[in-house]
């Protein structure tokens, strides 16, 4: 149906397009559409569309089957396709019908336009995160979610414990987003980053006079966070006197702005967040046993990022995703040799120190693919430290990461194993199979 | 053994996310096999799968599927072949002979994904009915 006239006017257009004929089978396909849903050309001409597609709406909401039937065309209706890679994209489509010249029906034609782009903006600007932005296959994450609506359901308060840079807010967030008061606010505080007094202020509020240039009543973040969720991340770091001030808070379900003479009453969902071992604190004084029984109702440790290493090329694939989106590059990935380098690091600074180096690679790699030399030399450096060899491909990448866990664990295979969620005749089939030699 | 099928209609439903229904055929060991079909309680990844691993499912055979679904599945111990096509009653008797993965059974341009599990799971690997 479709010429080799046409075909080149379609390829040449950024939209991915596609006609089909009165059977629903496809009958052209252009460059953008096999970019888009990762099919080519090849592959798709034939086939059903909703093959091809893949979309959430193709077997109950066809809207080239409503174009059809109605004869009207559908404009920008937003769907998800799942393209071959297994990635959820939002695309925008829009469907006509297809004629002859004299008006016969030939079929229809769909056109549709990636907006994930635009999708991601709105979530980094919204920071409207929810558990499918939280990105692992790490079996220790994949068993926190599991549990993770029951906590948002719960209305507890919950402590996430974890080093920094593990993602500790950004799990607060989904948590409130998945909770009833998503549609309150959620209000952030650092602890750590106020003196006493400033915190005290910030949280309760002030009246007016309470204190010089205090001229004006300020609600206090207690107050802003009304009926939704306040994330008070490294509580491990206040004073014992904003502790017992605190504990009353929690207690008494009240406040007093500084300089008010009568209590008010909150509504308020209060999680926590530290990296350090509250518990730790507690025996050894540091931290109020009743402050922290109170907010550890539930408690989310969260693993260091050398404890998921696995999630390092998802989380790469990630980052590079959002500075692409971000910074209107086109970086496509990372090279064998540059993972086998991000594989062999243990990130002190876990995911934000990934994030760090991607971006800063960013900035070096102008175009095509991340290779070694665009990152950071301390990664290469420390990588010649631990290790005797160069990966140069995925199975010296897997050998060089299980060598790494299992100098981490002193070499203890059970424990290798425990922390990889694996068997242990798993791993030790693994370490004969990657040929690593166990000392002693 | 247990083995559910995400369904739309007659056929394996495109897209597991978006599906309602699945099949669980229950086999005893011998061609005797009873099937029974569910609706699905949740639309996301972690009740999907617990759903899933609470009906005793030891392998899914599903459409398109994204990632973190699959993941999630996965972590229950079940084993995924994904971007299936095809009838329920062809994809039965293609899984109990072991030719789940020919091409008349997988999506368009999905090749390298439908593997059983999906991600690093080695070719050559023989589904069997236990």
């Amino acid at each position: 149906m479709i010429g080799e006239d046409q075909n080149i006017i379609l390829d040449s257009i950024a939209d991915g397009v596609f006609t089909v004929d009165n059977d629903w089978r496809i009958t052209s396909f252009n460059n953008a559409a096999e970019k888009i849903t990762g099919v080519t050309r090849a592959e798709a001409i034939g086939q059903l569309c909703k093959d091809v597609l893949k979309a959430d709406i193709c077997e109950k909401n066809c809207c080239l089957r409503a174009t059809m039937k109605t004869g009207e065309q559908i404009i920008n209706k937003k769907v998800n396709i799942i393209n071959a890679e297994g990635h959820k994209l939002p695309i925008s489509i829009s469907t006509a019908l297809l004629r002859d010249k004299k008006g016969k029906l030939l079929g229809a034609v769909e056109t549709f336009r990636d907006i994930s782009i635009e999708e991601n903006l709105r979530k980094v600007i919204a920071q409207k995160y929810n558990f499918a932005d939280i990105i692992s296959k790490n079996h220790k994450m994949l068993r926190l979610f599991d549990i993770m609506p029951d906590i948002a359901d719960s209305g507890s308060s919950v402590l996430i414990e974890g080093e920094s840079g593990t993602g500790k807010e950004l799990i607060a967030r989904a948590i409130h987003h998945l909770s009833s008061r998503k549609k309150a606010p959620f209000i952030a505080v650092n602890c750590s980053a106020l003196p006493d007094t400033l915190l005290e202020s910030e949280l309760f509020g002030y009246k007016a006079g309470a204190f010089t240039d205090a001229k004006k009543d300020k609600p206090g973040r207690f107050k802003l966070a009304e009926n939704g969720t306040l994330f008070l991340d490294e509580i491990g770091e206040i004073t014992t006197a904003m502790q017992v001030k605190l504990l009353r808070v929690l207690q008494e379900k009240t406040y007093e702005p500084l300089g008010a003479t009568e209590s008010l009453q909150h509504n308020v969902r209060m999680i926590a967040a530290t990296n350090r071992k509250l518990e730790e604190m507690v025996k050894e004084g540091r931290f109020r046993e009743d402050l922290f029984y109170r907010i550890n109702v539930f408690k989310i440790s969260l693993p260091p990022l050398r404890e998921r290493m696995e999630d390092v090329p998802l989380l790469t694939d990630h980052f590079i995703d959002r500075f692409n989106t971000l910074q209107k590059k086109n970086i496509e990935g990372v090279s064998e040799e540059a993972m086998s380098v991000l594989m062999a690091y243990s990130y002190p600074g876990n995911i934000r120190e990934l994030a760090n180096i991607i971006e800063r690679a960013f900035v070096l790699c102008k175009a095509g693919i991340i290779e070694k030399k665009h990152l950071p030399d301390f990664l290469s450096a420390r990588q010649s430290h631990d290790i005797n060899h160069k990966a140069e491909s995925l199975r010296d990448a897997a050998r060089v990461h299980l060598s790494n866990i299992l100098k981490q664990n002193n070499w203890n295979c059970p424990q290798t194993a425990r922390q990889l969620g694996i068997h242990k005749s798993t791993l030790y089939r693994k370490i004969k199979s990657l040929g690593i030699k166990i000392p002693g | 053994m247990r083995l559910a099928l995400s369904v739309f209609k007659d056929c394996i439903s495109t897209v597991f996310d978006a599906a309602d229904q699945f099949l669980i055929v229950e086999t005893d060991g011998t061609n005797n096999y009873r099937r029974i079909s569910e609706k699905f309680l949740a639309t996301d990844p972690t009740g999907r799968a617990a759903q899933l691993k609470n009906q005793s499912v030891d392998v899914l055979i599903c459409g398109a599927i994204s990632r973190p679904m699959q993941f999630a599945i996965i972590s229950q111990g079940i084993t995924v072949h994904s971007f299936i096509r095809g009838e329920v009653n062809h994809i039965i008797e293609a899984y109990q002979n072991n030719q789940l993965g020919g091409t008349a059974f997988l999506l368009p341009g999905c090749r390298r994904r439908a593997r059983g599990n999906g991600f690093g799971k080695e070719r050559g690997v023989r589904c069997r009915w236990r």
